[in-house]
């Protein structure tokens, strides 16, 4: 048994190290100020990839449209998500299973093929009435999402459903009250932490949806269309800094969470006063989401503000000073070796023009220096030189 | 009908007027104008030409077949086989990509399921979602980083001496495979440890009491209980990857495209939307057509996704 436990907890770490692995990496790199996004060799510490980020005017508007169509995703897709969800607890069981597979089949269909349906249905409504005003970008991306967000919503709210005992409803009734009453006061009060958190799985899928977002946003852009556009058209590593950010987000969300789930637990379960956390009074304190989330704020507030004083030009000018140091040692290299292939070359054939040869030959080595400090790379002014070298070399022979 | 009619009776009597009225407008627009009419739209719009604006309605626009022809055949009546291989390579892709999440999750649900307790269950749980929080764009990006000529897996294992020069990994397709595999995860893990857990761990020690070995107690006890989780995290991984952008855009080679990014071309490059109707619905009825044939031949049913 022994075995496969520790069988089972190297597996279990080798499997989060896939999760993670990549997403720590990718964090790393927002610090280096290469500017590719790697990890070696590491240049400087540096926190301005943040600053480029922040700097991105296309990403931010990207963020502000994202927000819109989101609170409109939310606003329509939870009351339809509840719709459906209730309308599937009272069906009869064939009916049920039939509109349970329609409303689910919106998760499974490629998103590419609901954006496309959207915009060619869309378009054609606005030919037909000439709505203009129907075919924009927010309008139709709200549409477009609402078709499958609806669905994880209706997920949240059927899970939720199962554990709603109905005589609740039913003494509600009994006692007198309205079908309307006992549908506000019972039903709803019972589905709203599910509303809670449909509303916050359907703002996160509309935020970070791509494929049918690309289709329905039409020119407009959303922050996802925009963050994707850029990573394909060459990367940098504020993509990284981007990734800090959420990541700490996510970290933060995660904790506090964790936080309030176990007090809660422990409350209810009436383990408050035995567990020696919470039976302490500081502790106990310590340990309250609030504080936890204030901690945290406090922490993460702090490093980003001792983050932004941080200035890391003085290493960054000594890894371009050393950049031309190499490149400058690379020349007299590639100097010296072309002197050696000359002086062969003279002695290989003596009647060649020797000045001429080695005129052009110190102009070829030395005409790249003056433009070196703008284009630090090594390799250009090496290819340069060889080839004037190779110019200047058979010319003497005509 | 009458089914209808009655389940909103039974509405009505339960919630009241407000509600019974509330739930049947949003179900039904839902249905009608969400889900049905823009794919029939979509269906009749690629019976069409692309023609210009002013020519809509005049006699030039009736129905053709010319859109599905020009997937199948060339101008020259032969067999259109680069699109076709396209599809065809993204379904083996998709499979290829579904079998390497099951088979690296089965054994996680089944540790979260009946391994771990207490702490360790909670970490796990969140360390399955917390990734599935980032952005899709940014987790794509993250695998172009470490595949990266210069990436930390090429110098890793140029140090380690496994090879001289950088592979480029993104090229051979590595790193897209990688990147969809690692997205959908925890679509995978989630059905799985739900079936999984169903499972009484009693009859898993019976088993191990009765002398089967590890891998017969896995095959006879444990599988059986998991075949709908697995069946329903395999559909939807299956789904969503054949109909997969964004990872396809960027850690794609430049010689293989992903069918999704083809109808991508004929929409925003081409501007020929018949066409990409066309091909939209192509791949619909392709990886639908797949999954029931799975479904059927694993013997389970389309009620069981998504639980």
């Amino acid at each position: 048994m022994n075995r496969h436990t520790l069988f089972g907890g190297a597996y279990a770490l080798a499997f989060f190290s896939f999760l993670f692995g990549p997403l720590v990496i990718m964090a790393t790199t927002a610090f280096n100020s290469s500017r590719f996004p790697r990890v070696a060799p590491w240049e400087c510490f540096t926190t301005g990839w943040f600053g480029e980020l922040f700097g991105n005017a296309r990403l931010m508007e990207g963020l502000m449209n994202s927000v819109i169509i989101g609170v409109g995703v939310v606003a329509l897709a939870v009351p339809i998500g509840l719709a459906g969800a209730l309308a599937l607890s009272e069906l009869p069981a064939k009916l049920r299973s039939m509109l349970y597979t329609v409303l689910i089949l919106p998760i499974l269909i490629p998103g590419v093929v609901l954006g496309i349906s959207t915009i060619v249905l869309w378009g054609q409504i606005t030919r037909g009435t000439g709505a203009g005003f129907l075919y924009n970008g927010y309008f139709l991306t709200i549409v477009g999402q609402i078709t499958f967000v609806s669905a994880y919503a209706m997920l949240v709210f059927i899970a939720r459903l199962q554990r709603f005992d109905a005589t609740q409803t039913e003494a509600a009734l009994d006692l007198g009250a309205t079908p309307g009453q006992a549908f506000r006061k019972i039903l709803l009060p019972f589905m709203a932490p599910a509303i809670g958190s449909a509303a916050f799985i359907t703002l996160l899928a509309s935020f970070e949806n791509y494929n049918t977002t690309v289709f329905t946003v039409l020119s407009e852009s959303t922050f996802t269309t925009a963050l994707a556009s850029k990573v394909r058209h060459g990367t940098d590593p504020s993509l990284s800094a981007l990734a800090v950010i959420i990541i700490t987000l996510t970290l933060v969300g995660a904790l506090t969470n964790e936080a309030y789930q176990r007090r809660k637990e422990a409350e209810s379960g009436g383990r408050a006063s035995r567990s020696p956390l919470y039976a302490n009074p500081v502790t106990r304190a310590l340990t309250h989401p609030g504080i936890v989330f204030a901690i945290l704020v406090t922490v993460i507030g702090g490093i980003s503000y001792a983050g932004s004083q941080y200035d890391s030009s003085v290493c960054e000018a000594a890894v371009l000073q050393e950049k031309l140091d190499r490149q400058e040692e690379l020349r007299a290299e590639q100097r010296a070796r072309i002197e050696a292939q000359e002086a062969e070359q003279q002695s290989t054939l003596p009647k060649s023009n020797s000045a001429f040869g080695g005129a052009f030959g110190g102009l070829g080595g030395g005409t790249p220096a003056p433009e070196a400090p703008a284009a630090p790379k090594p390799e250009s002014p090496s290819a340069f030189g060889g080839a004037f070298g190779g110019i200047t070399a058979p010319k003497p022979e005509e | 009908m009458k089914q209808l009619k009655l389940a909103y009776t039974t509405l009505l009597a339960k919630h009241g007027m407000g509600a019974a009225l509330f739930i049947a407008i949003a179900v039904t627009l839902w249905v009608v104008v969400f889900i049905t009419l823009p794919q029939l739209s979509m269906l009749n719009y690629s019976f069409r030409f692309n023609l210009p604006v002013d020519q809509l309605g005049t006699e030039a626009d009736h129905y053709t077949l010319e859109q599905y022809r020009s997937f199948f055949f060339n101008a020259d009546g032969s067999f259109n086989t680069l699109d076709i291989t396209i599809l065809i390579r993204t379904l083996i892709a998709a499979l290829i990509v579904t079998v390497i999440d099951v088979l690296i999750c089965y054994p996680i649900a089944y540790i979260l399921a009946h391994g771990a307790k207490g702490v360790a269950a909670r970490l796990m749980v969140i360390g399955l979602i917390i990734p599935y929080w980032i952005n899709e764009i940014l987790r794509a990006f993250a695998f172009r980083v470490l595949f990266g000529s210069t990436g930390v897996v090429n110098t890793w294992g140029m140090q380690m001496g496994l090879w001289d020069a950088p592979v480029d990994f993104i090229r051979a397709d590595v790193a897209l495979y990688c990147g969809l595999a690692y997205a959908y995860i925890l679509l995978m893990v989630f059905p799985m440890y739900n079936a999984i857990e169903a499972l009484d761990h009693t009859q898993v020690e019976a088993a191990r009491d009765m002398g089967s070995p590890l891998w017969r107690v896995h095959w006879r006890v444990v599988l059986p209980m998991a075949k709908p989780g697995i069946v329903s995290g395999a559909t939807m991984v299956f789904m969503l990857t054949a109909g997969a952008l964004a990872a396809p855009q960027i850690l794609g080679g430049p010689s293989s495209l992903w069918f999704t990014q083809l109808i991508y071309q004929w929409f925003n490059e081409s501007s020929n939307w018949p066409r990409g109707s066309a091909y939209a619905v192509v791949l619909l009825v392709t990886c639908i057509s797949f999954v029931l044939l799975m479904m059927r031949v694993f013997k389970v049913s389309v009620g069981e996704i998504g639980k």
